[in-house]
C-alpha cells in the first residue's frame, strides 16, 4: 500500500540513523579527503599543499612494508578460511545426533574478542609455549606415529584388496576397513612399544621464536613474517566456524537430487564436489569472500595488541600504520595517515567492485 | 584357485550397514578433534590461569590450584593467618604454622633449613606507595617435630606481633596522608586519630605509608594500632648441597637451585589467594591506593555500559530506520540505503579516525559518551532490521492505518512489538560488537579509569607481558570472555543465525 505524504514521517524515523552517519562518517570522510592534501599534524590550521602527503606516503618504506602486509594478510588469511570453511562444512554436512553440540562448541572462538584470543595465542606461541611443548611431543613420538601411520596404511591397503577379491566395491578410504585398520594399528604399535622396539625419542626442548624479525622470504623478497603468520593461524582459526556455517546453511539448500543424478552418472566423490557442491555454493562463496576480504584488509586489533612484542615492522597493517601515525609523538603526520586512509577505502572497493565485475555472485 | 562367487545381497546388506556405522564413528572422531583444535587454547588459558606460573615448562595439567587437599591447606593457612579462610593474610597478632619436610641422606649436612621471608611488591598500573611487608615485621621460628628415616618435618612458626597492649574490639583502616600526626580512614569513611602506645609502634610508624591498610583496637582512650595487614606472607625455603626438600604443606610457587631452594609466593593465601591468586591480582594490583577503587574494576563496569548503552540506543534507532528504509516510500531511499548502509560498512574506520577524534576532543567528548556517540547507529544493525521488516506482512499495518494510526503509532503499537526475535538478535550483536570492539575505544578513550576491557586489557599486555607475568593477563582474558559467553549459552540459536557480524571482525 502506497500513500504519499509519509516523507516527513520517514524522515523522522531515519533522523537520528542519518545525522550521525552524517556528521560521524560522511563529514568526516570529506574531512580525511581534505587532510590528505594538506600539511595537517593535528595542532596547526591545515593549509592545501597538493598531493604531497600521497608522494610521502608512498615514499615510506614503513607504509610499503604496510601494504605489502595487508595484502599478503588478506589473500592468504581469505584463501586459507575459505577452503578450511568449506571442506569442514561438506564433512559434516550430515545429519547425527549430537552435531548441535559441537557446532556451538566451535563457535566460542568466533564469539569471543579479538584481543582476548590474541593474548592467549601471544601466551601459547612464547618460546617456552605451548605450541613449542605441542611440537617437542610431536618430535619426540615421531617414532610411534610414524609406525602408526605405516601399519594403518598397510592394514587398509591388505584389507581393500581382500574385500575386492570378494567383490565388494570397497573403496580405498573405506571407513569401516579404516576402522579395523586403526585399531590394529594402535595394537601394533603398543605391542611394538611395550616390547621396546619403537619408543619416544630424546629430542632437546624445540625453542623456535615467533614474535621476532624473522621472514619467509621468496626470490629474495620478505614476502611474509612469522609473526604475521601466527596472526594468520589465528585469524583462521576465529574464522573457520562461522564461515563453515554459512556453508553449512548453504549445502542444505542443494536439492538430493543433484547428487543422485551424479550418482548415476558415476561420478567421484571428487567431482562432486567440484562439479556440484561447489558451484552450487557459489553465492555463499562470493558472501563469504567480500566479507572476508573487507575484514582481513582492515585487520587492527592484533597488531595493536601484540604491540611491541613483535618488533620492527614485522606486524604492520595499513589499518596500524593510519593509528600509529594518527597518535605519534609531537607533530603527528596525520595527512599521511589520511592519505593511508584513503588509499586502503581504495583498495577495499576496487577489491569489492573487481570481485562483483569478475566473479559473479550468480553462476553464468 | 576358483574365482570367487557373486556376493548374495544379505552379505552386501550387512556390509552396507556396517559402513554406515563406521562413517558414523569416523565422524564423531574427526568431531571431537576439531572440538580439541577450537577449544584447547581457551581450555588450557584457563586452566594455566589458576597456576602460580602459567609458563611451566613442561606445562602439565597437573595443577595443584584444583587439587581438593591443597586448598583444604590453603584454607587453613588463611584462617590461620587472618580468620578468613578466603582471602588470607597475614593479620596483627597472629601465629601461621607452615611444614616442610627435608631429606638428608648420610653423609649429606644435618641441618634443619634456611627459612626466610622475602619482600613481595606488586607491579602495578597505578602508582603505589610501598607497603608493608611481612618480612620487616614477623619473626620465624622452624623446629622439627618428627622424622622417619633420614626425612624430617621441620615446623616453621610465623607470628605477626601486636604493636598494642590495649585490648578491645579490631577495626580495620587505611592509613591516610601523613602529618603532624598518624590517622586512618575507617570503613565507614570517618578519619581517627591513630595513638601507638607500644614503643615497638612507635619505632614502626614512620615506615608506615599512606593507603596502608592496618588493624586498630578501639578502647575507651581511642584507636590503637594493632599493626599493619599483610596481603601476603611470601617464604623462602634453601637447604644444603646434598640435602633435598621434599613436601611441603603448599607446593611451591617456585622451584630453584636443583630442588634445593624453593619459593612460596605466599603461605597465608586462603582459597581466593591461592586457586584465584591471578584473578584477585587482576583486581588488586590495579586499584587506585587514594580511592580503593579497583581499574579492572571500573573497565568492566565500562564495558557493561558501554554494551547497554548501545543496545538501547540500537534497539530504538535501527529499527525506526530500517521500518522506514522497508516500508516507507519517499524519494531517495534506494539512495540512502545503498551509500548509508552498504557503502559504509565498506569503508574502513581508519578513515574516520582522524576527523572524528578531532572532533570528540573539540567538544571534550573524549570518554564513554563520546565513544557512544560515534557508533550510535549501526548500519549493520539496520541493514538487519530492514531485512525483517520487509518479512512481516503488510496487513498490521493496513489495519492499524484503518484505524487512523500514524506513522509512530503504526510503529511503535503494531510493528515493533512484533519485532521480537530480531530485536533480540540485534540487542546480541550489538552487545557482542560493543563488549569486543577495540579500535575505537582505543581511540577515544584517553585516561585509564575510562578504558573499557579490552583496551585496559591491551595495556596489561604492554605491562606484565613484557616480563612474562602471563598469569594476570590470561586471568583478564578469561575474566573478559565470560559475559560474551554466558550471553551465547543462553541465546544460542540467534547468534548463529546472525553469524555474518563476527565473520568480518579483522
Amino acid at each position: 500500500m502506497l500513500r504519499r505524504g509519509q516523507t516527513p514521517a520517514a524522515l523522522l524515523f531515519l533522523a537520528p540513523f542519518l545525522i550521525t552517519t552524517a556528521v560521524f562518517f560522511f563529514y568526516a570522510f570529506g574531512r580525511a579527503i581534505y587532510y590528505s592534501f594538506t600539511d595537517f599534524n593535528l595542532f596547526n590550521d591545515p593549509r592545501l599543499i597538493g598531493v604531497k602527503p600521497y608522494a610521502d606516503v608512498l615514499g615510506d618504506p614503513s607504509f610499503r612494508r604496510a601494504l605489502a602486509n595487508s595484502l599478503v594478510f588478506a589473500v592468504i588469511t581469505t584463501t586459507l578460511q575459505t577452503v578450511g570453511a568449506l571442506l569442514m562444512a561438506v564433512a559434516l554436512n550430515t545429519r547425527i545426533r549430537g552435531m548441535g553440540f559441537f557446532r556451538s562448541a566451535w563457535y566460542m572462538p568466533s564469539i569471543t574478542s579479538s584481543v582476548v584470543i590474541t593474548l592467549i595465542f601471544l601466551w601459547l606461541f612464547q618460546r617456552r609455549g605451548v605450541a613449542n611443548y605441542l611440537i617437542t611431543q610431536w618430535q619426540a613420538f615421531q617414532p610411534l606415529i610414524l609406525t602408526f601411520l605405516g601399519v594403518l596404511a598397510a592394514a587398509q591397503v591388505a584389507q581393500v584388496l581382500w574385500e575386492r577379491s570378494r567383490r565388494l566395491p570397497a573403496g580405498w578410504l573405506d571407513p569401516a576397513l579404516a576402522a579395523t585398520s586403526a585399531l590394529l594399528a594402535v595394537a601394533v604399535t603398543a605391542a611394538l612399544a611395550w616390547t621396546g622396539v619403537v619408543a619416544a625419542r630424546e629430542v632437546p626442548p624445540f625453542d623456535y621464536q615467533y614474535f621476532a624479525d624473522r621472514w619467509i622470504s621468496v626470490g629474495g623478497v620478505r614476502v611474509l613474517s612469522v609473526p604475521m603468520l601466527v596472526v594468520i593461524i589465528q585469524n583462521t582459526f576465529t574464522t573457520i566456524p562461522t564461515l563453515m556455517l554459512f556453508f553449512l546453511a548453504g549445502l542444505q539448500n542443494i536439492p538430493g537430487a543433484l547428487y543422485e543424478a551424479a550418482d548415476i552418472d558415476g561420478a567421484t566423490p571428487w567431482q562432486k564436489l567440484t562439479r556440484v557442491t561447489v558451484p552450487m555454493l557459489r553465492p555463499v562463496t562470493f558472501y563469504v569472500i567480500t566479507v572476508g576480504r573487507i575484514g582481513t584488509m582492515q585487520m587492527f586489533d592484533q597488531v595493536a595488541v601484540i604491540g611491541s612484542a613483535a618488533p620492527g615492522d614485522t606486524l604492520i597493517t595499513l589499518a596500524y600504520y593510519v593509528y600509529s601515525n594518527t597518535f605519534k609523538a609531537g607533530a603527528a603526520p596525520v595527512n599521511m595517515a589520511s592519505a593511508g586512509a584513503i588509499i586502503l577505502a581504495l583498495i577495499i572497493l576496487v577489491m569489492v567492485a573487481a570481485q562483483r565485475r569478475f566473479f559473479p555472485s550468480e553462476a553464468p | 584357485m576358483t574365482a570367487p562367487a557373486p556376493v548374495r545381497p544379505a552379505v552386501r546388506e550387512r556390509w552396507l550397514a556396517r559402513r554406515r556405522w563406521a562413517r558414523a564413528a569416523w565422524l564423531y572422531a574427526f568431531m571431537l578433534v576439531m572440538s580439541f583444535f577450537f577449544l584447547g587454547p581457551f581450555v588450557t588459558g584457563l586452566l594455566s590461569s589458576l597456576k602460580d606460573n602459567p609458563n611451566e615448562y613442561p606445562p602439565t595439567l597437573n595443577i595443584p590450584q584444583l587439587t581438593p587437599a591443597v586448598i583444604g591447606h590453603a584454607w587453613a593457612l588463611g584462617v590461620q593467618g587472618s580468620g578468613d579462610g578466603w582471602q588470607g593474610g597475614l593479620h596483627p597478632g597472629r601465629t601461621v604454622t607452615f611444614e616442610v619436610q627435608v631429606q638428608s641422606p648420610p653423609g649429606a649436612p644435618q641441618d634443619p633449613p634456611a627459612v626466610t621471608l622475602f619482600p613481595y611488591q606488586p607491579v602495578s598500573l597505578v602508582a603505589v606507595a610501598r607497603q608493608a611487608q611481612a618480612r620487616d615485621y614477623a619473626t620465624l621460628d622452624t623446629r622439627e617435630v618428627a622424622r622417619s628415616g633420614d626425612t624430617r618435618t621441620y615446623r616453621v612458626t610465623v607470628r605477626s606481633p601486636l604493636l598494642t597492649r590495649q585490648t578491645g574490639e579490631t577495626v580495620r583502616a587505611t592509613l591516610t596522608e601523613p602529618d603532624a600526626d598518624l590517622r586512618a580512614r575507617l570503613g565507614n569513611g570517618q578519619t581517627v586519630p591513630v595513638r601507638l602506645d607500644t614503643p615497638q609502634a612507635q619505632e614502626r610508624q614512620y615506615e608506615l605509608n599512606a593507603g596502608q591498610t592496618v588493624e586498630l583496637t578501639r578502647g575507651p582512650a581511642g584507636y590503637t594500632l594493632r599493626g599493619p595487614v599483610f596481603e601476603r606472607t611470601p617464604l623462602q625455603v634453601d637447604v644444603q648441597r646434598g640435602q633435598s626438600i621434599v613436601g611441603s604443606t603448599l607446593p611451591p610457587s617456585d622451584r630453584q637451585d636443583f630442588g634445593r631452594s624453593f619459593a612460596f609466593r605466599n603461605v597465608t593465601p586462603g582459597v581466593l589467594g591461592y586457586t584465584f591468586n591471578n584473578y584477585r591480582r587482576a583486581f588488586r594490583e590495579t586499584a587506585d591506593p587514594a580511592s580503593g577503587r579497583s581499574l579492572f574494576f571500573s573497565w568492566v563496569l565500562n564495558s557493561f555500559l558501554y554494551a547497554f548503552l548501545r543496545v538501547a540506543a540500537a534497539v530504538v534507532f535501527c529499527s525506526l530506520a530500517g521500518y522506514a528504509l522497508a516500508r516507507m516510500t519517499f524519494p531517495g531511499r534506494n539512495l540512502i540505503f545503498l551509500v548509508a548502509v552498504l557503502f559504509v560498512q565498506m569503508v574502513p574506520s581508519q578513515v574516520n579516525l582522524v576527523s572524528n577524534y578531532v572532533l570528540l576532543k573539540d567538544l571534550g567528548l573524549l570518554n564513554l559518551w563520546g565513544l557512544w556517540l560515534n557508533g550510535l547507529v549501526a548500519a549493520g544493525g539496520v541493514f538487519l532490521m530492514k531485512q525483517f521488516f520487509e518479512g512481516m506482512p503488510r496487513e498490521l499495518e493496513e489495519s492499524a492505518a484503518i484505524d487512523g494510526a500514524g506513522p509512530l503509532t503504526t510503529f511503535f503499537r503494531v510493528m515493533l512489538p512484533q519485532a521480537g526475535p530480531a530485536l533480540i538478535a540485534l540487542s546480541i550483536t550489538q552487545f557482542q560488537g560493543a563488549w569486543n570492539d577495540f579500535f575505537w575505544p582505543l581511540v577515544i578513550l584517553r585516561d585509564n579509569a575510562s578504558f573499557t576491557l579490552t583496551v585496559g586489557l591491551s595495556n596489561f599486555r604492554e605491562l606484565y607481558g613484557g616480563q612474562g607475568d602471563y598469569g594476570l593477563i590470561l586471568a583478564g582474558a578469561v575474566l573478559s570472555a565470560i559475559p560474551v559467553i554466558v550471553l551465547f549459552v543462553v541465546f544460542q540459536r540467534y547468534f548463529v543465525d546472525t553469524g555474518a557480524d563476527s565473520a568480518v571482525k579483522g
